[in-house]
């Protein structure tokens, strides 16, 4: 896997004349796999044309790692055929299912955190990693319910899943966040029970407070309580390749850069100090 | 469906068809196997589900129909996009391709279907999302028709762009979307005394559309459908006198070639 480092931004289409006509402090940009699985015209020639100017990573939100449906080959040619044109440096998805009997819910539904589900999951990985004859990232999801029979938490899920199928991960420090106030479960568990070594992509973003409980939403700044986490992230992980997604009530560019060099910042922060702490 | 699946997936794969029929609106024991703890309801956990299905289907097709939304306002575009959601539950990978029967879910249920303008208005932003992302492909210059030699013509055939696309309209519709998309004052919904073609292309990354006269028609039809210049012509004479053909014709192909829409002879 080649090395991407700094900090990125999800790639929205109003931003598209910005990245191409402005200079910006932007190292890396995430697309939507699904946004470019098109045949042509527009979206693929901007997609061309940034892609020349910064690195790019490839993030699916249909692959639907956890379905009881056979693997959809065709999707998979063409996140395969995309990947092909544009060179990510990485492609990733999420840690969920997505629909079964051929339909698509559009959302990234949670698993029952089982053995069963576990084995399906870890087999499935194989066979794509195999099918896109790379290493995939999969991401941590915002969930609203959890299931009786699990078995285990979601990070233990997590962990063995990039264990037994030696995939890595990329951590969505707002999903974390999200799903622990909305299961009560404390967020730096989570954060601590998932090893640093398969860490390659970290997600910001904002959410919706709807009094009690979060819904991620991608369409607000990031909030305190989420920065906090990301410190502890870095202090965890490290300098980990960092972005923002922002999918709804999308700012002007140069407002989402400004959001990613508090995130620049907070990283020389939590490096330097833990530098610091062990010189003294 | 999948092969045989063990125990175990089994399980898994009915639990996954218990949470998909809810969030289709099907009846559904899945609600037992919601675990029921603060600080939310187990209705209200699956409830965050179910409107998120819902939602971001009708974005979707907000994305896809904007001037059928202005046209019918929020509150009516909400509803049908209601109703077509539960009708049609999404088979796409990609959500962009969600919504392409909404044309014809208007032509058959009322109240949508006493407007009859409004399924061909949602034809038409249908039709203007597949030209916008249609396949790629080099269009042929005028002077590479000019350059064919005089013999080859009679047996001439031609390839089209893929983002063409051919349509009749019986309403004013394209007016009406040109009028809503620039935020004028539409005109009133006027019926054509017959159909009207259309054609709709991408032409260096942007779309057009233009109606057709019916000779026009008639020989992009053929000449679409794999026959060649000497058919074309002769199919001409249904409209024009013999002599006034040839020039026709050439008029014709130098118009497509000059809106980009052919990319090859053969």
């Amino acid at each position: 896997m080649m090395k991407l480092a700094g900090f990125g931004l999800g790639l929205r289409t109003p931003h598209y004349e910005a990245l191409l006509n402005e200079p910006h402090a932007i190292d890396w940009l995430e697309i939507i796999t699904e946004n470019y699985l098109v045949p042509g015209g527009k979206p693929l020639d901007y997609l061309e044309r940034i892609r020349e100017r910064f690195p790019v990573v490839m993030h699916g939100v249909s692959l639907s790692i956890g379905s009881t449906d056979p693997i959809d080959t065709d999707y998979l040619a063409g996140v395969r055929a995309l990947a092909a044109r544009i060179e990510p440096h990485w492609i990733s998805d999420h840690l969920c299912w997505t629909g079964i009997d051929g339909r698509n819910l559009h959302d990234l539904l949670p698993l029952p955190y089982t053995e069963e589900a576990l084995a399906l999951v870890v087999a499935r990985v194989g066979q794509i990693q195999d099918a896109l004859g790379r290493q995939i990232l999969l991401e941590n999801v915002s969930s609203y319910l959890a299931f009786h029979e699990s078995e285990m938490s979601e990070w233990e899920f997590l962990r063995e899943v990039a264990a037994r199928a030696d995939c890595a991960i990329l951590l969505d420090i707002n999903n974390i966040y999200v799903s622990s106030v909305n299961h009560g479960f404390d967020a730096l568990t989570y954060l601590q029970a998932i090893p640093a070594d398969r860490v390659r992509q970290f997600h910001l973003a904002g959410h919706s407070d709807l009094g009690g409980h979060l819904i991620d939403t991608h369409d607000h700044p990031i909030v305190e309580p989420v920065w906090n986490l990301y410190r502890a992230a870095v202090a965890q992980f490290g300098a980990v390749p960092t972005m923002i997604e922002r999918d709804d009530n999308i700012p002007a560019l140069g407002e989402l850069v400004a959001e990613l060099q508090i995130a620049r910042g907070l990283q020389r922060a939590a490096i330097s100090g833990q530098r610091d702490a062990a010189a003294a | 469906m999948p092969p045989q699946l063990d125990a175990g997936a089994a399980r898994l794969r009915q639990l996954q068809r218990d949470l998909q029929n809810h969030l289709l609106g099907a009846p559904s024991p899945i609600a037992d196997a919601i675990a029921d703890a603060p600080p939310l309801s187990v209705a209200d956990r699956l409830g965050i589900y179910r409107n998120a299905y819902r939602v971001r289907l009708i974005e979707a097709l907000d994305d896809t129909y904007p001037v059928l939304h202005a046209v019918l306002g929020d509150e009516v575009f909400a509803a049908l996009g209601g109703e077509f959601v539960a009708a049609h539950p999404s088979v796409h990978r990609s959500i962009r391709w969600y919504g392409r029967e909404l044309a014809e879910f208007l032509r058959l249920h009322p109240p949508y279907a006493e407007q009859p303008i409004l399924a061909e208005l949602a034809l038409l932003e249908w039709t203007l999302a597949e030209v916008f992302d249609a396949a790629d492909a080099e269009p042929m210059p005028r002077s590479a028709l000019s350059a064919v030699d005089a013999s080859a013509w009679s047996e001439l055939t031609f390839e089209f762009h893929p983002s063409l696309r051919r349509l009749h309209f019986h309403w004013n519709t394209a007016a009406v979307w040109q009028a809503m998309s620039r935020e004028e004052t539409p005109p009133d919904p006027l019926c054509a005394e017959h159909p009207v073609p259309w054609l709709l292309w991408r032409q260096d990354l942007q779309n057009y559309f233009r109606s057709m006269p019916a000779d026009e028609a008639g020989a992009l039809d053929l000449a679409l459908s794999g026959d060649d210049f000497a058919g074309i012509c002769a199919a001409l004479a249904e409209w024009l006198p013999d002599d006034e053909i040839p020039l026709r014709a050439a008029g014709l192909l130098g118009t497509w070639a000059d809106s980009g829409i052919i990319v090859g002879i053969g």
